[in-house]
């Protein structure tokens, strides 16, 4: 096979498989033995067993089909959430371009060879030591802006996966490059700011209504006025938020 | 909008008719001559006014078509009355000009004119007004027949184009992609399944094409190339893809347009079973009742899936087709419950001669 005359004296790549098809997975794992300086350390029949390999193994480069059960190809880049290099493996080209704009290393269409595989491993051994990844989550909040709003939240939490549709969400309150995703009286932390995330989800139904504070409207059961003049929400189950002036502005206009 | 109003150049041509009539109208009263002119000034302007009232018929004729006999014997004394009434409101019109002629140019005898003529001007006014009920219908006659050649143009258009949109659906791409996929997959690792999958894949490709091109076949063939699809798909999802048929023993007979399970079984593995990490059992059934066949196809599905584009497009094709080419409507049925899809299909029970 196409083998690198470089590649004896590099470590070996360590490559994470992820099909939900056991096929693709066998047919992956043959093509892959050719190369020596490929260690295959993880086979993943799902996104939600991929995050947790990402979390447990790292490995150096993801094989990653897109079109999967409970979170697709792109939701395991959000979770994973530092870059690890991805090359997207589909029978969809309609997802070239987004593959792209996450900044894929490659793309490979199913059905697809050795050499079109061997290639793959090639422009991501490139890629490994440079230093042009971004984290992913920026770059998907790129991506997603001008798009519908989130239906839901993808959180992390060590190796388990959270998938939180928007209407279970409390509120979401900030915490330095953090933020608190309060749901049923849990929090769930994710590595993304505020801001970012706030631009993400549905106006209608999520307001800023302080600096580190988004809260969910239906939440919302009364606003109250103290003597000093700042104002406080109260939630349905008792919690209650400060609001800021600009925050109260935003409120009412919702209201 | 009455058809004559709805363009300027219509009304003049139709006053002018007139016009010449009332001209034509008042020189056969009165010929020539000092009379005749009087004549003309009384005739000619209010013909053209009658002219004008003539047109209110059509809506009679629009509330009246004549459609059967009885419509016929329904219509005849309205319009008769209406003639009758047009007519004589013509004829107090008539006079009221004449009075309002000889007041203001002086006794120049318009009265006399007038006063001689009462009853034929009734009969003629009559005649008149039923005459333009006569043209008010046939107007309405090619009208109708000009609508009907158009929407059966349109009906015809939107056959063709279902049709095709339906063949060009019948085979998603990337079902043949993922296939390929398996097969090459499977050529090193199990060459006897490599192969086995190729012959299914031709039996499908052969099956689709050659039963798509029928008016209507068996439900037993319809649900024999349906399994060959799902036994491919079996292929590549493994386990995780699982087939229950159910159908009484007298549908198998039964005639249904070709491919229209296809979109359901489809729906059913790409929007449900394969998302879903255990996967799942898809049901089909088939009864019939007086009548009525009913299929069903229900499956598993994720009951927090997103809602992701195309669950509904296959559906439609096939709504429109069954509309365009079979002219039954409210044929697909669908049932939402949380983490079950159900699609049913109601169809006139057709068996073969």
């Amino acid at each position: 096979m196409s083998r690198d005359a470089t590649a004896p004296q590099l470590a070996p790549l360590r490559v994470a498989i992820v099909d939900d098809e056991p096929l693709a997975r066998s047919y992956l794992r043959e093509l892959l033995a050719a190369h020596d300086d490929v260690e295959i350390v993880a086979e993943c029949a799902n996104g939600i067993e991929a995050v947790k390999a990402c979390a447990d193994i790292k490995p150096d480069l993801l094989l990653l089909d897109i079109q999967m059960p409970k979170l697709d190809g792109f939701d395991v880049l959000e979770l994973i959430g530092h870059a690890v290099p991805v090359i997207f493996v589909t029978a969809y080209d309609a997802f070239a371009v987004r593959a792209f704009e996450v900044h894929a290393v490659d793309f490979l269409l199913k059905p697809f060879g050795p050499e079109r595989l061997a290639e793959a491993l090639t422009r991501s051994r490139s890629r490994l030591g440079s230093a042009d990844l971004q984290p992913v989550h920026r770059v998907l909040a790129e991506v997603r802006t001008g798009r519908a709003p989130l239906s839901r939240i993808l959180i992390r939490d060590r190796a388990d996966v959270h998938v939180i549709p928007v209407e279970k969400i409390d509120y979401i309150e900030s915490q330095d490059d953090y933020v608190a995703v309060r749901v049923d009286g849990r929090s769930l932390l994710k590595e993304q700011t505020l801001s970012e995330l706030a631009e993400l989800l549905d106006p209608n139904r999520f307001v800023r209504i302080h600096r580190r504070y988004a809260l969910n409207l239906t939440r919302l059961v009364r606003i109250e006025q103290s003597d000093t003049g700042s104002r406080t929400a109260t939630l349905r189950d008792g919690t209650e938020l400060p609001i800021s002036r600009s925050g109260y502005a935003r409120l009412r206009e919702r209201l | 909008m009455h058809p004559v109003l709805s363009d300027r150049r219509y009304v003049l041509v139709y006053l002018l008719v007139w016009l010449l009539f009332g001209v034509l109208l008042a020189g056969g009263f009165e010929g020539t001559g000092e009379r005749g002119l009087v004549s003309q000034l009384v005739f000619v302007p209010t013909t053209v006014a009658y002219a004008l009232a003539c047109l209110s018929t059509w809506y009679l004729c629009r509330v009246f078509p004549l459609e059967s006999d009885a419509s016929v014997w329904r219509a005849l004394p309205v319009h008769a009355l209406a003639s009758a009434l047009a007519s004589g409101i013509w004829g107090i019109t008539v006079s009221g000009w004449a009075r309002l002629i000889d007041r203001l140019a002086g006794d120049i005898g318009a009265v006399r004119v007038q006063a001689d003529r009462g009853p034929a001007l009734f009969l003629l006014g009559m005649l008149l007004y039923s005459l333009a009920t006569a043209v008010h219908y046939l107007l309405i006659a090619v009208e109708a027949s000009r609508d009907a050649e158009r929407r059966a143009l349109e009906l015809n258009l939107a056959a063709r184009e279902a049709e095709l949109r339906a063949l060009r659906a019948q085979i998603d791409p990337h079902f043949m992609f993922n296939s390929l996929h398996s097969i090459s997959a499977l050529t090193t690792t199990d060459p006897v399944a490599a192969r086995r999958m190729c012959l299914l894949l031709a039996d499908f490709l052969r099956d689709t094409l050659r039963l798509g091109a029928h008016q209507r076949i068996s439900l037993a063939e319809e649900f024999a190339l349906a399994e060959q699809f799902l036994a491919i798909e079996q292929i590549r999802f493994g386990s995780r893809l699982r087939v229950e048929r159910r159908a009484a023993e007298d549908v198998g007979t039964c005639l249904v347009p070709p491919l229209i399970l296809q979109p359901l079984v489809e729906n059913a593995v790409v929007h449900g079973v394969s998302q879903l990490v255990e996967g799942g059992t898809i049901h089909m059934t088939a009864c019939r009742t007086t009548g009525l066949l009913t299929i069903s196809l229900e499956n598993p599905c994720d009951p927090e899936r997103l809602r992701s584009r195309g669950v509904g497009l296959g559906l439609d094709v096939l709504r429109r087709r069954l509309a365009a080419q079979c002219g039954i409507a409210d044929v697909v049925h669908v049932a939402e419950g949380v983490g079950r899809y159900r699609v049913e299909l109601r169809l006139p029970v057709v068996t073969a001669v």
